[in-house]
């Protein structure tokens, strides 16, 4: 039996998802109202009430939840993520599978001294987000180590 | 091999000029088209942009065959091009995994081949691409590189080749929808410009009772499945897989002749295809995924266009024993995940119903619903999955039915997926990835199972 992955994202990461819980949410909420003005009975209340649910939700509970849902772990033979809500995704990446392995920060990340390690297989990318930027770089240099010995036998 | 720097057989001329002719017909062809027929002087004038093109395109591919150098010294071999901007490429003999030929129909007229000098990195173009080379040329090559590479004895190859007949049964049951249905859309779309433009009107072309469309629709389709084909034979004719020690070497092509060489360690999975039109006749095609290969159009990544199905295990025992294994005897899924599988397409049937409704098909349209659910068992019938001795074989259902065999070692990664529906029901999806194309998925597992079958994988 292969043990859970046990380490988390940096804390911080939910205030990123409730950044962008709440931007989608908010224009859900101002197209919500506009297109409420042009119907009406039930269904105008639905469209204007709608989407302020979808906000308080997305900001209060979706990010804590996500947050602890996701877990991650990098062990030698294999770098091993699980994570989701509704869907909850385990994945087992072989680090004899591993090509390379980088760090990105976007705006939000960069603002926020967070980073995203991307590791790349001949089959596509694994992402874990929303790192602390020394995790991160831990994390990257030390799947680079176990890749390269992973090659050698 | 003297170091002295070679140019190409002159052939090459002729192959860049087409190449140049080829990028400057269709901006060429579109001007003539805009400016239109009706002009008296315009057939002379055609000719001469046509004259006046291939003067400049038999200048341009003179150039750069003059400008083109090759040449091998000790260690590896050196490819130089350009007039303005040269660029050179070294590739260490070392480093060469194949020499593939490839014999355009430009080439076959000079008795020439173009040669792709592949490396571990490269996609379907090699590192180096020489485009004409005489036969003696290759010779040289070819035994310059078996002295410096690890290479195996040479085995009596184990060869495979396309009849002509089993071509032609190819090419009647490819019909792919890919190929079929773009060009549908392409001619509808003149259709209907045809249908706007008066002149046709004029002439009675325009079709306006219900049998005359149909009578369309048909030919249209006749005429896709014609050009699929005329496709699948261009491709395929003389299709010839030979297993020489460590690498599968597939030849094909009927214009072009191809070459190609996949060493087998690079090999991942191999998917066995069985197509609508060729299940039922107890047909299959084989796919491979090749490492490095993914961005290649399909015809590249196939092993073999046509089999019986019941020949597929003596095929990949003498060819490709390394992926051998039964295509029969898998665990079927629960019989409750059935109307899981029937769940989505029968939503998706009623919505679409629902919308329909209110057009004239009216209630016609729920007929759509029983159909979206046998589509789903179906689906649910044709999945299956085993792993047995370290192999994995998973088989499953979109169009047609395919069946990824591969040994579970050669994964990119494994998932264990649960949605929330799929969690209140205790079942799980199992999704193992081979490469950019092929991925194995088994919907709808026993929880237990799935959960067991994602634990025998990460070992």
């Amino acid at each position: 039996m292969t043990e859970e992955p046990t380490r988390r994202l940096a804390p911080r990461a939910r205030l990123v998802w409730r950044m962008s819980q709440g931007l989608g949410w908010g224009v859900a909420v101002v197209a919500g109202l506009i297109a409420g003005a042009q119907l009406d009975g039930a269904l105008a209340v639905l469209v204007r009430v709608l989407p302020v649910v979808g906000l308080v939700a997305g900001v209060t509970l979706v990010p804590e939840l996500r947050w602890r849902r996701w877990r991650w772990d990098v062990r030698p033979e294999a770098i091993d993520i699980r994570h989701g809500t509704l869907t909850v995704r385990r994945t087992l990446v072989p680090m004899l599978r591993v090509q390379h392995v980088d760090t990105t920060r976007d705006i939000v990340e960069q603002s926020l001294d967070l980073a995203t390690v991307v590791v790349h297989t001949a089959a596509g990318s694994h992402r874990i987000p929303l790192l602390t930027v020394a995790d991160a770089a831990e994390v990257r240099d030390r799947i680079a180590d176990l890749a390269r010995t992973a090659d050698e036998p | 091999m003297s170091p002295e720097r070679r140019r190409l057989h002159p052939a090459a001329i002729a192959v860049y000029a087409l190449a140049a002719l080829r990028e400057a017909a269709l901006p060429l062809v579109a001007l003539f088209v805009l400016r239109g027929f009706d002009d008296p002087g315009a057939l002379e004038r055609g000719l001469l942009y046509a004259a006046a093109g291939t003067a400049i395109a038999a200048v341009l591919g003179f150039l750069r065959w003059r400008t083109t150098e090759w040449w091998v010294t000790e260690d590896a071999i050196h490819h130089r091009r350009g007039l303005v901007a040269i660029k050179e490429t070294d590739v260490p003999l070392t480093r060469v995994q194949a020499l593939d030929l490839e014999q355009g129909p430009v080439q076959r007229l000079f008795g020439v081949q173009s040669v792709h000098v592949q490396t571990g990195g490269g996609g379907a173009r090699g590192e180096i691409v020489l485009e004409a080379l005489d036969a003696r040329e290759i010779a040289e090559l070819q035994a310059l590189l078996a002295g410096r590479q690890v290479e195996e004895a040479p085995v009596a190859g184990v060869r495979r080749r396309l009849g002509e007949r089993e071509l032609l049964l190819t090419a009647l049951t490819a019909g792919q929808l890919g190929v079929i249905l773009p060009v549908l859309a392409g001619a509808g779309q003149i259709v209907s410009q045809l249908l706007e433009d008066e002149g046709f009107a004029v002439l009675g072309l325009v079709p306006d009772s219900p049998l005359e469309i149909a009578l369309v629709v048909a030919g249209l389709v006749v005429a896709a499945w014609l050009l699929s084909m005329a496709g699948t034979v261009v491709a395929f004719a003389g299709f010839t897989v030979t297993r020489e020690a460590s690498r599968l070497r597939v030849r094909r092509g009927l214009f072009a002749r191809r070459e190609a060489t996949v060493p087998v360690g690079r090999v991942r999975a191999v998917v066995v295809v069985e197509g609508v039109l060729r299940r039922p006749l107890g047909l299959a095609a084989l796919r491979i995924e090749v490492i490095g290969h993914a961005e290649e159009p399909a015809a590249a990544r196939t092993l073999f266009p046509l089999l019986r199905r019941d020949e597929v295990r003596d095929f990949l025992v003498e060819l490709l024993p390394e992926f051998d294994d039964a295509l029969d005897g898998l665990e079927p899924l629960p019989a409750r995940a059935a109307a899981r599988y029937a769940l989505w397409p029968v939503a998706g049937a009623l919505a679409v119903a629902g919308a329909a409704f209110f057009t004239p098909v009216g209630p016609w349209a729920l007929l759509l619903v029983p159909a979206a659910a046998a589509y789903g068992l179906a689906r649910h019938r044709a999945a299956g999955w085993r792993l047995r001795d370290g192999r994995l074989a998973v088989r499953s259902l979109m169009v047609a039915r395919r069946t990824v065999l591969a040994p579970a070692r050669h994964r990119e990664s494994h998932a264990l997926v649960q949605t929330v529906l799929q969690r209140r029901a205790s079942l799980a999806d199992v999704e193992v990835a081979f490469g950019k194309q092929t991925a194995a998925r088994v919907h709808h597992l026993e929880a237990a199972t799935a959960r067991t079958l994602f634990e025998r994988l990460a070992t």
